[in-house]
């Protein structure tokens, strides 16, 4: 019993490659996939089966990591068109994208000093999460029209949305805290 | 002798080859082991009817005590009797500086290994080798309990265990003789236990507060599997951490200045019992003897509250963080379960109980619900329920790491991922001509390497010199399912390789075990002596029953008198001789009822074909 490594993890899911994803099903395939390659499954098998499986366990947690998350999900899509984003040397072209990224920074920043941070951070919260929604569908758009190089900049901005509301969560966490 | 045993026709006689498998709660202060016998599960006691057998190891002139028998020698051997060794259990010299207080032992810094040893009177010991004891006492009553060796266990460990404690706890299972089918986390065999695989579906929370670890896990059942969603807690935080605010508070009301090893014994002892009294109690006196008094404090409830108040909010605050990790509200958790006999401790429960809003489960033992849920793991495992849907996926608990340019801790792959995990990220060289690459492998989520656990150190040589920037280094981490991490690391364009499996920094290095388990194997001839003669007991005690039902059954009719009687005399020679005779003795004996009741064996199988065949006409019979 082994997995085809070779399947791409839309494959492995049985799910179409799409950006929209039944979250639901994907779960289900996840665990029933589990279910019959986790390493558990061979605990009294040799040293060989025990290694097959923790690498095919391993690889199945990966892929549904992956398509579990809409960034990586975006980013894997884009692989599979051959097309790779090297993080640490991109940055977008789009001057209004970074005014808005500096214009919202500020306002975070500003939270601090409000009267109601835990309040003031939702305000930025539920319109990141509006931009997100609206990247997205940009990022369909653009993926099915073929259009890679556009898709790609659209997910350069959805990585920074994601990068800004885990810091808001940081940062709500930490005041939370300090209100104990 | 199995032909005694004859059963009706078309009825198997041979037992189904089950393996002997056994759970083991590896604890702080107590530890246990469950096994199934006949389809319940459920821990062992001793002969004594007790259940719990405390971790402590007394290392005496000629001998080691494990157990109760080693709490005894506590007070007056302090420095010979190892208590709570789980707290140093893969930990290094500079986190046991840090508990030095709570730790009476003089340890050895002297030696070229990073891990601490204790001084005894029997040497020096590592955590490891005190564990190991530990686990042998508990494998010894399993198996004297099943009559037979163990195929393999499941030793449970906190969920916050990094790489070092957990390959610690390896280390110790493989220097007691054991083969671990798994490592479990101890929250997870709770919500086994609990037969919350019954519930279709829902997300429970596990509070877990044992005498040094704490552990707070969300998990997502559904259909049998246990998915654990985030996990967190602080393991080294716990019920030995309010005996101390005890103790304290009692060294300050009575101005003790002149502490030493033996008085801070007697004093954390106090302790305990007036926390365990104050579960019930309203107030409890804390009495010791100082300076050839018996001197008194009393302690309520409200004022032991304050002392333990910090501590408890600690636990509260790792709930929250777990709760976000998992993202989630505390409305979404359908169940609390309290698990470690520290969630006896009234003001845990109330606020924890608060906390999330609803009346926490806590119907099981808390001392004993682990090593359960541990043991049908591991009949699982072990293959003995092949239909069990029953499975359970964890996390990592801590950020894997790496040290990056400057002293930086670099992610590797992030806490709370589901294992097993494979992750892979490249490197280059920072000098032209450079032809090796230094890896240090850290775990923890803060920035600074120093801020971390260091996991392990090791080189990646012969890489063919080449302009900085040029080569790439590809490191890959994988842990499996134990949460056990192995790295390798290559570089991409010449195929040069190197991989090890983490021995971490505080951990014993192979070489250091095989002389560890050399050594043992001198007592081991104890050891094989007296497990031979437990299972011929065993067996000597399964023969009498044997005999003593077929006698009852058809002797009187199958045999004469005389051939009766010698049946009767050598089955009696042998009960005669359990408790008092050598294993080869026993054997003879056995051999010698055998033999005696040959005749009657064969006489009963004819019997029983006759009574089989009785009333049927040939074409009736299968042949």
């Amino acid at each position: 019993m082994s997995l085809d490594l070779q399947q791409n993890y839309f494959e492995l899911f049985g799910l179409p490659v799409s950006f929209e994803v039944d979250s639901a099903a994907l779960h289900a395939a996840q665990q029933q996939l589990q279910s019959r390659f986790h390493p558990d499954r061979v605990a009294g098998g040799s040293d060989q089966e025990k290694r097959l499986a923790v690498q095919q366990a391993a690889w199945i947690n990966e892929a549904y990591q992956t398509l579990a998350d809409p960034v990586k999900r975006a980013r894997y899509m884009l692989s599979l068109q051959g097309l790779d984003m090297n993080d640490e040397h991109e940055t977008t072209g789009d001057t209004a994208f970074l005014m808005e990224q500096i214009e919202l920074r500020e306002e975070m920043e500003q939270c601090q000093s409000c009267q109601d941070p835990l309040r003031c951070c939702d305000h930025i919260t539920g319109k990141l999460d509006q931009r997100s929604k609206e990247y997205a569908a940009e990022f369909q758009r653009l993926y099915a029209q073929g259009d890679h190089e556009a898709a790609r900049q659209v997910i350069k901005k959805m990585q920074f949305i994601q990068r800004i509301l885990e810091q808001i969560d940081e940062y709500q966490m930490q005041l939370e805290e300090d209100l104990l | 002798m199995a032909l005694l045993q004859i059963s009706e026709p078309g009825q198997s006689a041979a037992p189904h080859q089950r393996k002997h498998a056994a759970g083991i709660d590896l604890g702080t202060t107590n530890s246990l082991v469950a096994v199934n016998r006949s389809g319940v599960v459920d821990t062992l006691p001793d002969e004594q009817g007790r259940h719990l057998l405390p971790s402590v190891v007394w290392y005496g002139e000629d001998e080691i005590l494990v157990g109760y028998d080693a709490l005894e020698k506590q007070a007056e051997d302090p420095l010979n009797t190892i208590s709570s060794v789980k707290r140093i259990l893969g930990r290094g010299i500079e986190d046991i500086r840090s508990l030095s207080d709570v730790l009476p032992w003089r340890f050895d810094v002297s030696t070229d290994s990073s891990v601490p040893r204790i001084v005894t009177r029997r040497g020096k010991v590592t955590a490891v080798e005190v564990s190991a004891e530990i686990l042998k006492a508990l494998a010894k009553r399993a198996e004297d309990s099943l009559g037979e060796g163990l195929d393999g266990v499941v030793i449970t460990v906190p969920a916050y265990f990094d790489d070092a404690q957990r390959q610690a706890t390896r280390d110790a299972a493989r220097l007691a003789g054991l083969n671990v089918y798994r490592l479990l986390n101890e929250p997870t065999a709770a919500a086994v236990a609990y037969g919350l695989d019954q519930k279709a579906d829902g997300i429970i929370a596990i509070y877990d507060l044992g005498g040094g670890t704490f552990d707070i896990s969300i998990l997502h059942l559904n259909k049998g599997v246990f998915e654990v969603m985030a996990t967190g807690g602080d393991s080294s935080l716990g019920g030995d951490d309010m005996d101390h605010a005890i103790a304290e508070w009692l060294v300050q009301e009575m101005g003790i200045e002149d502490m030493d090893p033996q008085l801070s014994r007697q004093i954390m002892i106090a302790a305990r019992r007036a926390k365990e009294a104050l579960t019930e109690a309203d107030q409890a006196e804390v009495c010791i003897d100082y300076r050839g008094e018996t001197a008194c404090r009393s302690l309520t409830r409200e004022r032991f509250n304050e002392l333990i108040g910090d501590l408890v909010r600690k636990t509260l605050m790792a709930c929250r963080r777990t709760l976000r990790d998992a993202k989630l509200d505390r409305e979404a958790i359908s169940d609390v379960i309290l698990v470690g006999g520290s969630t006896r401790v009234p003001l845990v429960r109330e606020q924890v109980g608060e906390f999330f809003g609803r009346e926490p489960l806590c119907s099981l033992d808390p001392d004993r619900v682990v090593a359960i849920g541990a043991a049908q793991q591991a009949d699982v495992l072990a293959g003995n329920k092949p239909d069990s849907e029953m499975l359970l996926l964890d996390v990592l608990p801590l950020s894997l790491a790496i040290e990056t340019m400057g002293g930086l801790s670099e992610k590797i792959i992030p806490r709370n991922t589901p294992i097993p995990v494979a992750r892979a990220q490249e490197f280059t060289t920072f000098k032209d001509g450079q032809t090796a690459m230094s890896i240090h492998v850290v775990q923890g989520e803060r920035e600074l390497v120093s801020d971390n656990r260091s996991l392990a150190h090791f080189e990646l040589r012969g890489i063919p010199p080449m302009v900085a920037g040029a080569p790439r280094i590809r490191v890959t981490y994988q842990v499996d399912a134990d949460g056990l991490l192995s790295v390798t690391a290559e570089e991409l364009s010449s195929g040069v390789k190197s991989d090890i499996t983490i021995k971490p920094s505080y951990g014993l290095t192979d070489s250091e075990i095989e002389t560890m388990l050399r050594a043992s194997m001198e007592h081991a001839k104890e050891d094989v002596d007296a497990r031979m003669l437990a299972e011929q007991q065993v067996e000597a005690r399964r023969v009498i029953e044997a005999v003593d039902s077929a006698l009852a059954e058809d002797g009187r009719e199958l045999l004469s008198e005389q051939e009766y009687d010698a049946i009767v005399a050598a089955r009696d020679a042998l009960e005669q001789k359990i408790d008092s005779a050598t294993a080869d003795e026993l054997k003879a004996a056995i051999k010698q009822v055998e033999a005696t009741s040959e005749e009657f064996v064969a006489r009963r199988m004819n019997a029983s074909v006759r009574k089989a065949l009785a009333g049927k006409t040939v074409d009736q019979v299968d042949v």
